[in-house]
């Protein structure tokens, strides 16, 4: 039920209740507000010791053991393009771990990452065109609008994580 | 009795149950409606398996009864008797008794008498009056016996493979953890925790084996299917094969036996059609005119082998040595400086083995690169042995168990990498002077042979399709740490950092998306929580092949 009232497309078809409500884990990329919904995460953690893996695009950072499981680490502002060279990782960075239909990846980033809970209605697809224009527009579900006038970008996992697309390199 | 003993007759004492209870099910089913047929014919398969597995027991008091309840469900399904009247009270009688018997054997007591059954059941079988006691026959539908027919379950259970899977990647989880908390103790240094950890160390070792354990089959498991592939492949081409099979006793883990079933039926093809000449012309060669193929597993140290053998023509090494240059998986002065044994590998290259012409010549060769490539997953060896004129062996050399792999780590760039010993040769260390170049290529020399060598950095870093950079060796600095690694007959020489110490190591395969890079077979922990991929030496020796200056 869920689904088909937060589909962007889905508004006249199924009115959203009044009290629907969306959680996202908030995190930034290159200083924007972005947002993946809550039951597409699997945990958030400090990010483990990354081990580099070779033959794999700069993006991917490398693996991690997070709790027994190997998972990819990826750094999505170097995969969006949001910055113009490969760098590595800080210090003390955050892993989001996303899960994907038969695995689970790491999205590291740079601040810690926060729960938020936004009316359903406050997500808006993304335009059409900007879905056709851009790396990181591809994967998008749509745009909160928050009160106080910011914007979080909610993003799609389920199309980001598909085996091909996760591997294709920024433009 | 030995405990293979006892285990076959456990195993024949939860089938028997088993079918005696299925057939108990399908009985008051057929009484109720007596033209069903699925529970007919499923009654008319159990009591023939129940009868050749008692026989095969040597339990022939039960095989009787069996025998002649099967007959008389045949006869009900040919429609030539009724299930109706003083037939229905035999039959239920019957499997009464036919249940005693299991049971006494279980209980290792003496078998009831069944003389005066089975002279009813063979009255019923000529459609003669049965014999019946006293009461009349509707008292014997009631539970009369309430006494004697207890209820029993199985002291076996059926369980998916799937879940077996699932509790041995567990353990290897378990395994990882309890490296990784001995370590800890060690640098805490505190006694209780230590003894503590010791502890968990032995109880897992325990715990591991038992689970490796309970996924060991016997190799007969897939030996035994191949008479009737030998029948119908020796049929079809017009051979004459005499099949025999030995060591079907030997365990083998369920999965590695799995991953080897095409391989195996591979090679058991080709060694009937291609292996094997026609009757003819082996008496024309002055040999029987029955040809004769070999399927034998047996142990080697920790390893099972599984030797497919035939009595035929042999490989002719000059016939695939030629083949190979043709096809330009060597030149023609590589190919003439091969042994026998690196020229017989060349059967099991994808390119080769496709050509139909090969096949007549050499008389090796469909599809035999699937073999290599089961057996690289599992980090297996193959081995060849023929004499021209007098037979071919192929033996698949196999691990007992996937779990728990031995593996040599070594440091590049300062991370562990671990490679599988199975494909490890020597480790030496050099001096810049002991390399020579020839043709762009660094080559040491062990034991007598020049052997490659690579550094590994370069391999794993290898851009695009670029062929790798000319080796100069006057970039060699210092002592030289060279690992020899071997696979399918070729030795290559990786030089890496360091050599860091031999140990067990559980593999875990990658997770998607990075399971498409086909460089590393899998990743492991060590018991500093480091993570530690694992090289995939036949990957790797392929990339050096394809990309060599």
């Amino acid at each position: 039920m869920a689904d088909s009232v937060l589909s962007p497309l889905g508004g006249r078809a199924a009115p959203p209740a009044p009290e629907a409500t969306v959680q996202l884990i908030v995190f930034q990329l290159a200083g924007e507000d972005y947002g993946i919904r809550i039951e597409q995460v699997r945990e958030v953690t400090i990010t483990p010791e990354v081990a580099r893996m070779p033959k794999t695009p700069a993006f991917i950072k490398g693996i991690v053991n997070l709790r027994g499981d190997i998972i990819a680490v990826i750094d999505l502002e170097e995969r969006f393009g949001l910055v113009k060279t490969a760098r590595p990782l800080p210090e003390r960075s955050y892993t989001v771990a996303v899960e994907a239909a038969d695995y689970t990846i790491g999205l590291a980033v740079r601040e810690v990452p926060r729960p938020l809970r936004i009316p359903a209605a406050a997500i808006e697809a993304a335009p059409e065109f900007l879905q056709d224009s851009g790396q990181r527009e591809r994967y998008l579900e749509g745009i909160a609008k928050l009160p106080d006038g910011s914007v979080i970008i909610v993003l799609d996992m389920r199309k980001l994580l598909t085996a091909t697309e996760i591997l294709r390199l920024p433009n | 009795m030995t405990a293979r003993e006892q285990e076959y007759r456990e195993l024949f004492m939860a089938e028997a149950l088993e079918y005696y209870e299925s057939m108990s099910r399908h009985l008051s089913e057929l009484e109720r409606t007596p033209d069903d047929v699925p529970a007919l014919n499923e009654l008319f398969r159990l009591m023939h398996n129940l009868k050749s597995n008692a026989r095969a027991m040597g339990h022939t008091a039960i095989g009787e009864v069996a025998h002649s309840l099967e007959t008389v469900f045949g006869l009900i399904r040919d429609r030539e008797r009724a299930f109706a009247g003083p037939l229905v009270a035999v039959v239920f009688t019957g499997l009464d008794e036919l249940g005693a018997m299991i049971r006494a054997v279980g209980a290792d007591q003496p078998l009831p008498d069944a003389a005066a059954l089975l002279d009813n059941l063979a009255r019923v079988a000529r459609g003669d009056e049965p014999v019946l006691p006293a009461p009349a026959p509707a008292d014997a539908e009631a539970p009369a016996e309430e006494d004697a027919r207890k209820l029993e379950l199985s002291d076996l259970v059926y369980i998916q493979v799937r879940k077996l899977d699932k509790l041995l990647n567990l353990v290897g989880e378990l395994v990882i953890d309890r490296d990784r908390i001995l370590t800890l103790a060690e640098e805490i240094g505190h006694p209780a925790l230590q003894a503590t950890a010791r502890h968990l160390f032995r109880i897992s070792d325990d715990l591991q084996y038992s689970v490796m354990d309970v996924r060991l089959v016997g190799v007969g498991v897939l030996l035994n299917k191949f008479p009737r592939v030998v029948r119908d492949v020796a049929t079809a081409e017009g051979k004459e094969v005499e099949l025999s099979l030995g060591g079907q006793d030997v365990q083998i883990d369920r999965n590695v036996l799995q991953i080897m079933t095409d391989a195996l039926l591979h090679l058991v093809r080709n060694g009937v059609s291609h292996g094997l000449e026609a009757p003819a012309e082996r008496e024309a060669a002055g040999k029987p005119r029955v040809g004769q193929l070999r399927l034998l597993a047996l142990t080697e140290r920790d390893d099972v082998l599984i030797e497919v053998a035939d009595d035929g023509p042999g490989i002719d090494t000059e016939a695939v040595r030629r083949k190979a240059v043709e096809r330009g998986l060597a030149t023609a002065e590589l190919a003439a400086t091969l042994d026998e044994q690196a020229v017989w590998a060349f059967l099991f290259e994808p390119g080769f083995s496709t050509a139909a012409q090969v096949t007549d010549i050499s008389g090796r060769g469909v599809g035999l690169d699937v073999v290599k490539r089961a057996l690289d997953s599992l980090g297996g060896q193959l081995r060849i042995a023929s004499v021209l004129g007098q037979g071919t062996s192929f033996t698949l050399v196999l691990p007992t168990s996937i779990a728990v792999k031995g593996a040599l780590l070594v440091e590049l760039d300062g991370r562990p990498y671990a490679v599988p010993l199975l494909h490890t040769d020597t480790v030496l260390a050099l001096r810049p002077d002991e390399f020579s170049v020839v043709g762009g290529l660094l080559l040491a020399h062990v034991q007598g042979q020049a052997v490659p060598v690579v550094p590994l950095r370069e391999l794993l870093h290898a851009e695009g399709t670029e062929a790798l950079p000319a080796a100069d060796k006057t970039l060699l600095q210092g002592p030289q740490q060279v690992l020899v690694v071997n696979y399918n007959h070729r030795r290559l020489g990786l030089l890496v950092d360091q050599f860091l110490r031999q140990q067990n190591i559980v593999v875990k395969a990658l997770s998607k998306p990075l399971d498409a890079i086909d460089l590393f077979g899998g990743v492991t922990l060590l018991g500093s929580g480091q993570v530690c991929l694992v090289l995939d030496v036949p990957a790797l020796t392929r990339l050096f092949v394809a990309r060599r200056a």
